[in-house]
């Protein structure tokens, strides 16, 4: 090998912690980046084939009872490739045994052989279930423990307990997955639908288009068309959604998380590269001498200039023999975990090449990027400035422009300690030198900072971003204030369900509610989506709105509405006081919009008419299908036992109950899929705070390497280990702290840009942001635990060598 | 090299003034100083009498402030005010050996590495070529059976005669020596100066610099610098 290259490979090998450092600082970035990016393409790629091969419905109505005739009737509508019927119920399950009941909906198809839409994926056991057994979709597992050829318990609507065997497995990526909150699926033939007391008829269409499937336009329009026929034929509709074929549902939200999460990996490599640049100049500072002497020798700078670059990828490439294969592993990862969640599967393991490239480029691209300019200047020195660097160096470490600014520093020094010692405070002499030292490398200084401020700055924002969704749920739980919700299959008369009920000590407040569905207009008439309205009292205070304009429900309300903000999407110029076009029954009617509240806009509209004016309509003045009940406690437990008391009651007095559900259900599994976001913030959050703590600790080893002389006069002229220890590890609380107090201040507008661009991801509107000291306290923590790690080592390492080889030391 | 009456180097008037924040000091002072093929010159003076800087002026490791270096090497003639960062480096390196007080190698690399480097800089030498010129060197300087060791693995006398068989390695015709006994004893000093002498008898030049007037006897001729003026001159021109 020729001599320069077996230089670059010394310096490569020589000071392993110090490649360590800068390989991984690099890898860091570029792992990140290749998680994210990786992940953003697997998804991308298999969320639209893995759901488009399932054949999902385009259309889905759910509506009255119906049979064969209207089926036959659909099959036949022009436009319509394939149509099926279902039947969907809900049903309670658990496990011998087991307490808790889970509500299932289950799905009663008329031909696992010929089914052709909404296909299941067999995941174990039998992929058909035989008369009077069910098969589980794959959710249903995370609530009760089953397996195929178990007998599980259901229960019935009138509250009989009968047993059922599971006949397998299935992963059914279609049908939830237009309804983020919906609860888990199974399946059973439409024979075994007398064995659940249901009735041998079709409550659900699925129906795909022959052309356009993935035209939105064309899909909404074929919907309409649908709607109007099937209404002719006498039937009311009830929700409805749409879907392209080759596009998930939830696509464009898991977009944007990971949208964000890949502006995060671009901060990291942002923050590692000035991690880089910091090191690799007090390498090139150390160095100086050997460029001196290889000038000497003859070297020109293109030669020392090409060294050094080859050293730069080399660091590189190092980074890339981790990051790659890592990032490979971790991309796929965080696919497979998304996939899991959200209901769809992967095409398999690959590489995907355009990560690799990505990766390939930013880890040799920073390396380059960061050390061009300290290589550039290191090969230009000249001779002469480059010997006497070290000549410098040796004594003190300092150039021209440190050496004035820590002359400034000290006469600050001096005036302060004396300005203090006026008033009978002393500084000690330990803190002095260290407040001295943290200032000597400016330039360094402040890469670090900058480093650990922005990570520090993250941190704290994610911990903030997460209670401010978590508050924004909770408001949103404003809109279910009753404990508990207890549907029938018909309706009741308000007294006769307050006088059973009240029956519970427990029970406090009882109220009926009435529903309507409808559809929103455009103005030339066609729909533009379908709204529920929910018509709880006017005076009702189990709903607390977030009004944006406008006002509430009034009892005296007549054809107006309250309507989430949802509606701006069709008229974004709506205030109070206008009134949009409804389709209501079949009725078209112009409906006064008395106020805009805020919702989760993926949700969809939703409206509130007061119950006065909806029950009357529906000729169901004082009786009701559905009942909020409110009890004393309001805690999760109290409401799953009251639901399960309720719901036991009414039955044994032969109420037709449909369901009871507590009220923080839906909540729960709302801030469950915040949790899982929140989780990958805080990865990238931990990632930034390892980048930012990497910078600290290769600062405080060049300040202590280089001070590695200094240090040896002053164990020469009897300072012990430890206050040598001390003086450094204070040094590094210095920094620490000082890095502290400024991401507490940069935490406030990241916390609202994050909160932003996260809330418009998920909720499709902005938030009201929250702080909390949570964040700030943990990375105070985090702050003086990792910068007193990360120089207690230098510092170590310094106070073991002996004063001989200390002032041996170059 | 050829003829010992023209010279190999020519300083004509040259100055040099170190700016400080307490402003220009001049170091050299109007130095005029003939180098001529063959001879081992001596410069000595007192510390800070400007022997060093006179010699980074030959070297051009530092530039003077006016006047004018003349080279008459490799049968080309160069003003060294004319030559640019990069083509005084080249010149260096394929013209002259330097040798300092401080050793100067470069600690991460073995012996025979650290002979090597200067060919490779200078792309005189194949790699292959270039060993084994670097292991004849080494023999020459005694240390044939070091040549695997590194800098730190060897006494001082040993590292700086590891730097002469550096400074031998593109063969220049001008080796030039700052203090190069400076941090040594006498008997290892004496050894160094055996191979200078012997690096004389074969026809080369030597530029030292010393503050030791008891080496005077050494050399071929000596100039005395004070105060950044050449104050005597001796020995046999
Ligand atoms: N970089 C510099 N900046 C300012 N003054 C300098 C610089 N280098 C040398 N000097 C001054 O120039 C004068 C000559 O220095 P030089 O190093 O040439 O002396 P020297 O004769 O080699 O001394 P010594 O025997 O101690 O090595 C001295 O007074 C020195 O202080
Ligand atoms: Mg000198």
């Amino acid at each position: 090998m020729r001599p320069r290259w077996r230089k670059v490979l010394s310096d490569l090998i020589d000071n392993k912690a110090r490649t360590i450092l800068v390989v991984f600082s690099i890898a860091v970035g570029v792992f990140a980046i290749g998680v994210i990016a990786g992940a953003y393409v697997i998804i991308s790629q298999d969320m639209g084939v893995s759901y488009a091969a399932n054949n999902p419905s385009n259309i889905e109505i759910r509506l009255d009872d119906f049979d064969h005739d209207l089926l036959n009737t659909i099959r036949h509508f022009k436009g319509v490739k394939d149509a099926e019927a279902r039947r969907v119920f809900k049903l309670s399950l658990r496990s011998p045994g087991e307490t808790r009941w889970t509500s299932v909906d289950v799905v009663a198809v008329e031909d696992f052989q010929e089914n052709a839409i909404n296909l299941l994926k067999p995941i174990s056991g039998a992929a058909e279930p035989h008369k009077e057994q069910i098969l589980l979709e794959r959710d249903v597992l995370e609530d009760i423990h089953a397996s195929p050829g178990q007998i599980l318990e259901l229960q019935l609507l009138d509250g009989t307990i009968k047993e059922i065997q599971v006949a397998g497995i299935v992963q059914d990526a279609s049908t939830g997955a237009i309804d983020f909150l919906s609860p888990p699926l199974a399946y059973i033939t439409m024979d075994s639908l007398k064995f659940f007391d249901e009735p041998d008829l079709f409550n659900r269409l699925f129906v795909t288009v022959a052309s356009g499937q993935d035209d939105e336009e064309h899909i909404r329009s074929m919907l309409a068309d649908l709607k109007d026929k099937i209404e002719k034929n006498g039937f009311n509709v009830g929700r409805t959604f749409i879907s392209k074929t080759h596009q998930h549902p939830l696509e464009s939200t898991i977009n944007a998380v990971l949208g964000i999460l890949m502006a995060l990996g671009v901060l990291i490599v942002f923050l590692s590269s000035s991690l880089i640049a910091n090191t690799l100049s007090a390498l090139l500072n150390q160095h100086l001498r050997h460029i001196g002497v290889m000038k000497l020798i003859g070297g020109r700078d293109q030669i020392i200039f090409r060294m050094y670059l080859v050293l730069l990828l080399a660091f590189g490439l190092l980074a890339l023999l981790i990051a790659i294969p890592a990032g490979g592993q971790g991309a796929y990862a965080l696919a497979q975990y998304i996939a899991d969640k959200i209901g769809f599967s992967l095409l398999g393991y690959r590489i995907v090449p355009l990560s690799f490239v990505i990766q390939v480029a930013v880890g040799l691209l920073v390396p380059l990027v960061s050390g061009f300019i300290p290589v550039i200047s290191g090969s230009r020195v000249t001779v002469q400035k480059a010997l006497d660097g070290v000549r410098t160096q040796s004594s003190g470490g300092e150039d021209q422009e440190t050496l004035e600014g820590g002359y400034r520093f000290e006469h600050f020094q001096v005036k302060a300690t004396r300005a203090l010692a006026d008033r009978g405070i002393r500084i000690p002499r330990q803190l002095l030198i260290s407040l001295r030292n943290t200032f000597r490398q400016r330039g360094r200084l402040l890469l670090t900072l900058f480093t650990l401020t922005m990570g520090g700055a993250i941190f704290i924002s994610v911990f903030n971003v997460r209670i401010t969704l978590h508050d924004y749920v909770q408001k949103i739980g404003n809109y279910f204030l009753a404990d508990v919700t207890l549907d029938f299959e018909r309706p009741y008369r308000l007294e006769e369900i307050e006088q059973y009920a009240y029956q519970d000590p427990r029970v406090i407040h009882v109220e009926g509610w009435a529903y309507a569905t409808a559809e929103i207009l455009l103005p030339d008439g066609s729909t533009a989506e379908n709204i529920t309205l929910l018509a709880p009292p006017a005076e009702s205070d189990l709903v607390s709105p977030m009004l944006i304009e406008g006002r509430w429900l009034r009892p005296t309300d007549k054809k107006k509405l309250a309507i989430s903000e949802g509606v701006y999407d069709y008229y974004p110029d709506l205030r109070a006081g206008d009134s949009i076009p409804l389709k209501i029954d079949g009725k078209e009617e112009l409906w006064e919009v008395v106020g805009v509240f805020k919702f989760i806009g993926l949700e969809g509209v939703i409206g509130y008419a007061p119950y006065e004016y909806i029950s009357r309509e529906k000729n169901l003045a004082n009786r009701s299908y559905s009942y909020r009940i409110v009890i004393q406690d309001h805690d999760r437990a109290a409401q799953d036992a009251m639901a399960k008391d309720l719901d036991a009651y009414f039955r044994a007095q032969g109420f037709h109950v449909l369901e009871a559900t507590p009220g923080l259900s839906t909540l729960d599994s709302a801030a469950e899929s915040l949790d899982i976001l929140i989780t990958f913030l805080l990865i990238m959050a931990l990632l930034t705070a390892t980048v930012g703590s990497m910078g600290l600790a290769g600062t405080m080893s060049m300040n202590v390497l280089e001070r590695t002389r200094e240090i040896g006069i002053m164990r020469a002229i009897g300072a012990t280990d430890l206050e040598i220890l001390r003086m450094v590890i204070v040094e590094g609380l210095l920094i620490g702290l000082l890095s502290f107090v400024l991401s507490m201040i940069l935490a406030i507008p990241f916390t609202y840009l994050l909160s932003a661009i996260v809330s418009n991801a998920i909720f499709a509107t902005p938030i009201t942001v929250i702080f909390t000291p949570l964040g700030y306290l943990i990375w105070l923590g985090l702050v003086v635990v990792l910068s007193s790690l990360a120089s207690i080592l230098p510092a170590h390492n310094a106070a073991r060598l002996t004063i001989r080889e200390v002032l041996a030391y170059e | 090299m050829t003829d010992p009456t023209s010279p190999l180097i020519e300083i004509n008037s040259v100055t040099k003034y170190y700016h400080t924040t307490a402003g220009a000091f001049p170091a050299l002072q109007g130095i005029d100083l003939a180098i001529y093929p063959g001879e081992f010159l001596g410069v000595v003076g007192k510390s800070g009498a400007g022997k060093s800087t006179l010699l980074n002026m030959i070297t051009g490791v530092d530039r003077f402030s006016s006047g004018e270096v003349q080279a008459h090497t490799n049968g080309k003639s160069i003003s060294l005010s004319q030559l640019s960062e990069n083509e005084l480096t080249l010149w260096r390196g394929r013209t002259m050996g330097v040798v300092y007080q401080s050793f100067q190698l470069l600690p991460m690399l073995n012996l025979i590495h650290n002979v090597m480097m200067p060919m490779d800089m200078s792309g005189l030498y194949q790699p292959v070529k270039s060993r084994q010129r670097a292991l004849e060197l080494l023999k020459m300087v005694e240390l044939a059976d070091h040549v695997d060791k590194y800098p730190s693995q060897i006494s001082g006398g040993q590292q700086q005669r590891v730097a002469i068989a550096r400074a031998l390695a593109n063969d220049p015709p001008l080796i030039v020596a700052d203090e190069p006994t400076g941090s040594l004893d006498s008997v290892t000093a004496d050894h160094v100066f055996e191979i200078f002498q012997h690096l004389v008898d074969e026809g080369r030049t030597i530029v030292m610099v010393t503050h030791d007037e008891g080496l005077l006897p050494l050399f071929s001729r000596y100039v005395t610098i004070t105060d950044g003026q050449l104050t005597g001159e001796g020995g046999q021109p």
